[in-house]
């Protein structure tokens, strides 16, 4: 469960986390259009190679690291399962740049959920004339990313007690132990979700038709910078893709 | 037998939860622990299974280091059942949630239906026993999920807040099942702030403040020491308070009085002969 907490906030003083999220949002989303535009080792390396020194100025090395060691055993998993199922003539190589999309495609969202707190993506959403309550959901799911984190905790240190071994027996009897975490961390969700509901009506959501806000988001300079420079890659990937034909060493890929 | 030794832990060197505790649980002893919220109490009961590691310190279960032992390993000796019953019921009928716990730690099928069906009695669970869990109240999901790790049989019993969400009656019955138990020389030690619980039932009580043990000794007088009871943002005893308000008209009215055996007592000398001596 810890590759979760590359999509959690944490609170920093950050070049990064000063942008306002609206900025963010276009780059992460120019990013991810970047590494799902290609299927080639070489141009996905391209793509996650540029991000790291983001996910450094964000001051969230250590965090994206951590994640990553989490989802290790997942990303092996689907390398294999890939190289063995897929009918492409290189299934290993097709695999590995599956796999880099996948880094690639987590981390470029991960920018954005790092550095923007849940308030400001509903702020963020408000001033893009989405719906108040569409946007408090949004960042109420958000803000319940890390209690799921440590309900999930709990829950197995819960079952740990009743003799669960987690990290023992074939791969099989692995997953079949997240049964065991799974049922109950879906069935609190349900429940408190209920409860908030509820508590949140006896405090009068949605009562006022009108409301406004305390803080307002506004562009700096920095922002215009991260939005020209999102478009630009946008347009360059997607005229790439469709226009040029890459030349032979970027289309590189491994020999099985 | 438990050993702590200086154990010390922090979570994610963000918020240092024990701060060099050291404590002795011999076997077929009860103890409560009791403390403010947040003085270390669920971390130090997860030491005692091996859930967490001392980072200094060491813990030991029956003379062996808890670093070289298992939770699996532990869990047969140390049966822990925590504070939300949500966080470990899955299955679909209380009698599969019973039967699971039993099977992880290996017994046979005849032993596990035996087990099973005495435990459901014993808590008051027989009619239950093909509901599902999720359509029970609080208070009965949480006698389910006492009962798992009852049917096993583990020769230490620790509580995280067991009495919270049960009425007068089910607190009653809880309580002399752990008194049960405790004759069969089992260890009982409950995670609590339920004052008159401790006072009732556990002979010994271990004072926790900011993860540290502030005090540790019988339950009378650790809990009629005005310090620890602040320290640990406990609410007096009543039977304290009743005698605190004795002694305002009858001076002679001993301090440090926590049961209700020795009010009751106090109350008879005063009725009987004027002076209480």
């Amino acid at each position: 469960m810890s590759f979760l907490e590359i999509f959690q906030y944490t609170r920093k003083d950050s070049i990064i986390h000063r942008l306002d999220p609206r900025s963010k949002m276009l780059f992460s989303v120019a990013a991810a259009a970047a590494s799902l535009m290609f299927l080639n080792i070489i141009p996905l390396l391209i793509a996650f190679l540029c991000l790291i020194p983001i996910i450094a100025a964000a001051k969230s090395m250590k965090r994206w690291l951590r994640s990553m060691k989490g989802l290790s055993v997942l990303l092996v998993f689907i390398m294999v399962f890939n190289t063995l199922l897929s009918p492409v003539p290189n299934p290993f190589s097709h695999s590995v740049a599956l796999t880099i999309r996948l880094v690639a495609l987590m981390t470029s969202f991960s920018i954005f959920f790092l550095t923007v707190h849940p308030d400001q993506l509903s702020q963020a959403l408000i001033q893009m004339h989405i719906k108040f309550e569409f946007a408090f959901a949004m960042s109420m799911a958000m803000r319940y990313v890390p209690t799921l984190a440590q309900e999930a905790y709990s829950i197995m240190d819960a079952q740990k007690a009743r003799g669960v071994e987690l990290d023992k027996g074939n791969p099989i009897r692995r997953i079949r132990n997240i049964i065991p975490i799974i049922v109950p961390l879906i069935i609190v969700s349900i429940r408190r979700a209920l409860s908030i509901a509820e508590s949140m009506e006896s405090r009068g959501f949605g009562a006022c038709e009108k409301r406004t806000y305390m803080d307002r988001l506004s562009f700096h300079k920095g922002d215009w910078v991260v939005m020209s420079v999102s478009i630009v890659v946008l347009v360059l990937v997607v005229y790439v893709r469709l226009f040029v034909a890459l030349p032979e060493w970027m289309l590189w890929s491994l020999p099985l | 037998m438990i050993q702590l030794d200086d154990v010390y832990y922090s979570y994610e060197g963000l918020y240092t939860a024990l701060r060099g505790v050291s404590l002795e649980i011999e076997d077929g002893e009860r103890v409560a622990i009791m403390g403010s919220n947040g003085a270390g109490k669920t971390t130090l009961i997860k030491h005692m299974n091996g859930l967490l590691r001392p980072q200094r310190g060491h813990v030991f279960l029956d003379g062996r280091d808890t670093r070289n032992l298992s939770v699996a390993e532990m869990a047969r000796i140390v049966g822990l059942v925590f504070q939300s019953p949500d966080h470990q019921l899955f299955l679909d009928s209380v009698h599969k949630e019973v039967v699971f716990g039993l099977k992880n730690l290996g017994f046979t099928s005849e032993e596990i239906e035996d087990r099973c069906a005495s435990t459901l009695e014993h808590l008051g669970l027989t009619g239950f026993a093909e509901r599902s869990p999720f359509t029970l109240s609080g208070g009965e999901r949480k006698r389910v999920a006492l009962a798992c790790v009852l049917a096993t049989e583990p020769r230490v019993l620790a509580l995280d807040e067991p009495t919270i969400g049960q009425d007068a009656q089910q607190k009653d019955r809880l309580a002399q099942l752990l008194l049960d138990l405790n004759q069969k020389e089992r260890t009982v030690i409950v995670v609590t702030h339920d004052i008159e619980f401790v006072i009732e039932h556990f002979p010994r009580t271990v004072a926790m403040a900011d993860g540290r043990i502030v005090a540790d000794g019988s339950t009378s007088s650790v809990l009629s020491n005005d310090k620890v009871i602040e320290l640990c943002s406990l609410a007096h005893p009543q039977v304290t308070l009743a005698a605190k308000a004795l002694r305002q008209s009858f001076p002679e009215v001993p301090e440090r009085i926590t049961s209700m055996s020795q009010i009751e007592e106090v109350i008879m000398g005063l009725l009987e002969g004027g002076t209480y001596s």
